[in-house]
């Protein structure tokens, strides 16, 4: 007997490879979106930082921009410098 | 003194007087001649009572006539009249004792006419003043009271019969000839021949319908002189409405029960309203034949014509409540026909304005609902279409709401035990329904609802001076606790309606999110516009929100077609050897916007899984810093089985194509075996494994040991093998049930330690606490003090909580 796949209709959900669940800011999970955002994934990604941690993009700027003299991870309190 | 002279002339003059006023026989004197009232000419008896007048015994004339007239009553014209009447009491045959009763009638007026004429006679004496006229209440109305109270106090039941049968013979030939007489100007032919039977032809049948006799010996005619003359002795008697008022009542009420009986009763597509009213018209024509003498004079006495009116209104009125009556108790099906039955539902409401019925349509409807549609005999699906009619039907039949929401309660309660109800009614809003495709179509209409619009305020309330109380049978405690304005509350939105059945919105949105995940992973045959289509008419009712979940899912099926098409434009690059050998397509769920799924474990064969590594890198590729978690029992594969005489081409599920792909390196397994390696259990695989002897591919032989059937076997039809019906039922998501569990799950560990800080509680206190710390997060539902009981009793017969004097308590050994 020799069974021929043609199709394979499979189902699969995608995840963030983060080192956390949710998010530190929001504390939304990283797989769903921050409360600004509608539609997760692509519209609302994730950043990190050199100190390895990651936020919500959304979620870090705006903490950022609140930020009067230098910026700080809100987790480690060190300089926040986006990795690349 | 009075001398002897005087006397002679006084008593010449009192029976002058006496005779001319009173028959002779009436005084006990032998009747003089048979013309003796005429005897004395009324000049003479005037001339007789001015001699009294002289003596001052003129005051006690009608006092004595009245006495004579109730003592003549009494002793001989009531005896006799009723005598003649029960003289015949046993003829059956109908004219016999109309003429009879005409007799008996006839006899009366002669023996009462003199009295009569006498009273003629004195009126005008009083009129001239030579009388003094007897108190505040004429003579006349004191003798014709005498009439009624002597000779009517008691009226045999034959004699009621009778009359009755007399007045119901003369309707029927009234409306006889009203019929013929449109008739026959209609057909321009001679109205007078009304009792031919030329003109009615075939419709006609060998009886007259009048009198029901066959036509040679129809006597409608002479029934109609005697009624006529009938009508005249007791109109002269004045005694019209103490005889017949009963009998036309009854008859009436026969009449209109019977033609409604036979016109109206199941037949609810037209109005019957005019129809009705015609006729009564004609009735009333046959009234003022019954109570007018006079009716040719113009214009109408108004004593009469308030009579007439009177009995105008009170026909109309007993019509309105018959004929609602019988709408009220005909009202199921008149609902079950909606909206073929506006015309019922439309004269119905019509008549329940004018009559005192509504308390008896509620009960009479709730009964209805309770011993028809309430039971476990009936789908959910057909209470629901019913109570979809129920509420077109009664919004028109009152507008107020008030019947629909105090009539529809026992349903609305009945639905909440139903475990499919939401369902059901999430398929109808989505037309995946069987059979009534009203609740897509009132989701599609425009204009919609918006569900629970709490942001409107009382501002927008129209006009004060058009308001209107509810009705009396409004359920006042529904109107307090929502405290708001009642019209508002009683929303007549079908949607709303069945939505608010279970109080809450999230519980639909939740069961149609679990439908639509359903059909877009489990059954993979969805249309996407449609569903597109659906989701957006939701959110027109539930709300963005609401529907936002909904929203995500169908995006990522959008999203993950154009991932697919991606990949494979990659994969199409690839030189041909290092093509895959079949197509991986993928369904990329946003885990967090969908209902939890089922885990399951299913280790798929090696190459299947390397395509889906293959695949995950290459999304890795295109998504940066994120990655796929194949969800291996999900999915649908179509393949085809190549056997030895036979190919198979089939669309199965993941774990079906898991089986048989094993087969292909060995051609026997045990069911143990095989449940080792796809790391599925023995039970569900068991199960699995029918789909393949279903369609003839393995065999079990011996049991637990399946083999490959590469020739195909002659006998194959007797070994068809049922399918296991649940299979068609699993559902890719985790049931209600088990979404539940899971949340009461995380209230243990906070009754857990409530417990163990203040050693016992009841019930309504742990609720209470729940609600005040643990539901007040956005993520977790609101759970009420029936799950939560029913919770805290499976804890209890696990033993892992104790239950006694009606409060709870961890067991000893567990602190």
């Amino acid at each position: 007997m020799k069974v021929k796949v043609k199709l394979w209709n499979g189902v699969a959900s995608w995840l963030w490879v983060a080192n956390d669940e949710n998010c530190g800011i929001c504390r939304m999970a990283f797989n769903g979106c921050c409360p600004d955002c509608k539609i997760p994934g692509d519209d609302c990604p994730l950043v990190w930082g050199q100190c390895s941690h990651c936020f919500h993009m959304h979620c870090i700027l705006k903490w950022l921009n609140s930020q009067q003299v230098q910026q700080h991870c809100p987790m480690c309190r060190q300089e926040w410098k986006f990795k690349e | 003194m009075a001398t002897s002279t005087e006397l002679a002339e006084l008593s010449a003059a009192w029976n002058t007087l006496s005779l001319g006023l009173v028959p002779a026989v009436a005084l006990g004197l032998p009747a003089l001649r048979s013309d003796s009232s005429e005897m004395f000419q009324e000049a003479e008896m005037k001339r007789a009572l001015e001699v009294l007048r002289h003596y001052d015994l003129h005051s006690i004339i009608e006092e004595w006539f009245a006495e004579v007239l109730q003592t003549d009553l009494q002793g001989s014209i009531a005896p006799e009249f009723w005598n003649c009447i029960t003289q015949y009491e046993n003829t059956v045959e109908e004219q016999q004792y109309t003429l009879l009763l005409l007799d008996a009638f006839r006899l009366l007026k002669r023996r009462l006419d003199p009295y009569l004429n006498s009273l003629d006679i004195l009126e005008r004496w009083t009129a001239m003043g030579l009388l003094l006229g007897c108190g505040s209440q004429g003579l006349r109305e004191k003798v014709y009271t005498m009439f009624k109270a002597i000779l009517f106090f008691s009226t045999a039941k034959t004699f009621q019969d009778m009359i009755q049968q007399f007045y119901c013979r003369s309707f029927k030939i009234y409306m006889r000839q009203r019929r013929k007489g449109k008739n026959t100007v209609a057909e321009g032919m001679n109205e007078n021949e009304w009792d031919s039977d030329a003109e009615d032809g075939a419709t006609e049948e060998s009886e007259c319908s009048g009198c029901e006799s066959t036509k040679g010996e129809c006597w409608c005619h002479s029934a109609m002189e005697q009624f006529q003359q009938l009508s005249e002795i007791l109109h002269r008697l004045d005694l019209l409405e103490r005889v017949s008022s009963d009998a036309v009542t009854t008859i009436l009420h026969k009449m209109i029960e019977e033609r409604m009986e036979k016109r109206c009763r199941g037949e609810y597509e037209r109005s019957f309203l005019s129809e009705f009213q015609q006729w009564i018209e004609k009735v009333i024509g046959w009234l003022s034949n019954v109570f007018l003498q006079d009716r040719n004079t113009i214009p109408i006495s108004p004593e009469a014509s308030s009579t007439l009116r009177r009995w105008r209104c009170h026909v109309q009125r007993f019509f309105y409540r018959i004929y609602a009556s019988m709408r009220i108790e005909e009202l199921f099906g008149i609902i079950r026909d909606f909206p073929d039955s506006k015309a019922a539902i439309e004269d119905l409401k019509y008549c329940l304005e004018r009559t005192n019925q509504r308390q008896q349509l509620l009960m009479a409807l709730k009964t209805a609902l309770e011993t028809r549609l309430l039971h476990p005999g009936v789908n959910t699906s057909d209470i629901i279409t019913l109570y979809i009619s129920a509420i077109k039907a009664l919004r028109e039949l009152d507008p107020s709401m008030v019947i629909l929401e105090v009539a529809c309660e026992p349903i609305r309660k009945y639905l909440r035990t139903r475990d499919d109800t939401v369902r059901q009614i999430v398929a109808g809003l989505t037309g995946d329904a069987e059979g009534s495709s009203d609740l897509a179509n009132e989701l599609s209409k425009a204009d919609p609802v918006m569900l629970e619009n709490s942001q409107d305020s009382d501002d927008n309330i129209s006009d004060p001076e058009d308001w209107v109380p509810d009705p009396v049978d409004a359920d006042p405690g529904q109107t307090e606790c929502k405290g708001k304005s009642s019209s508002k509350r009683r929303s007549s939105d079908i949607i709303s309606l069945l939505v608010s059945i279970y109080g809450s919105k999230e519980l639909f949105i939740n069961e149609y999110r679990t439908l639509l995940a359903d059909r877009l992973l489990h059954q993979f045959n969805y249309s996407s516009e449609r569903e597109i289509r659906n989701v957006e008419l939701l959110k027109l009712r539930f709300g963005e929100a609401q529907m936002h979940y909904c929203e995500v899912m169908l995006k990522d099926m959008a999203d993950s077609r154009r991932i697919n098409a991606n990949i494979r434009d990659e994969e199409e690059k690839l030189p041909e050897e290092e093509k895959p050998s079949f197509n991986l397509v993928a369904v990329i769920l946003s885990s967090e916007f969908w209902p939890p799924l089922k885990e399951e474990k299913l280790e798929l064969p090696d190459q299947i899984k390397e395509a889906m590594e293959a695949y995950t890198k290459k999304y890795e590729k295109l998504k940066a810093m994120r990655t796929l978690s194949w969800k291996h029992h999900l999915g649908l594969v179509n393949l085809d089985v190549e056997l030895a005489d036979r190919t198979l081409s089939l669309a199965v599920s993941s774990v079906h194509a898991a089986i048989i792909l094993n087969f292909q390196s060995k051609s026997t397994w045990t069911l143990e075996e095989l449940s080792e390696v796809l790391k599925v259990p023995l039970i569900s695989l068991r199960r699995k494994m029918t789909f393949w002897l279903q369609q003839g591919v393995l065999r079990e032989e011996p049991p637990g040991t399946f083999t490959v059937i590469e020739e195909e076997q002659k006998d194959r039809a007797e070994k068809v093998v049922l399918i296991d019906s649940d299979e068609e039922g699993d559902s890719a998501m985790a049931s209600q049930a088990d979404q539940k569990e899971e949340e009461l799950q995380l209230f243990w560990t906070y009754i857990q330690a409530m417990l163990t800080n203040l050693e016992s509680l009841p019930l309504e206190r742990i609720h209470s606490m729940l609600k005040m710390f643990v539901m007040t997060g956005p993520i977790v539902s609101e759970i009420d003090t029936q799950e939560l009981q029913s919770f805290l009793l499976k804890k209890v017969s696990d033993q892992q909580l104790v239950y006694s004097g009606g409060v709870y308590r961890l067991p000893k050994n567990c602190s």
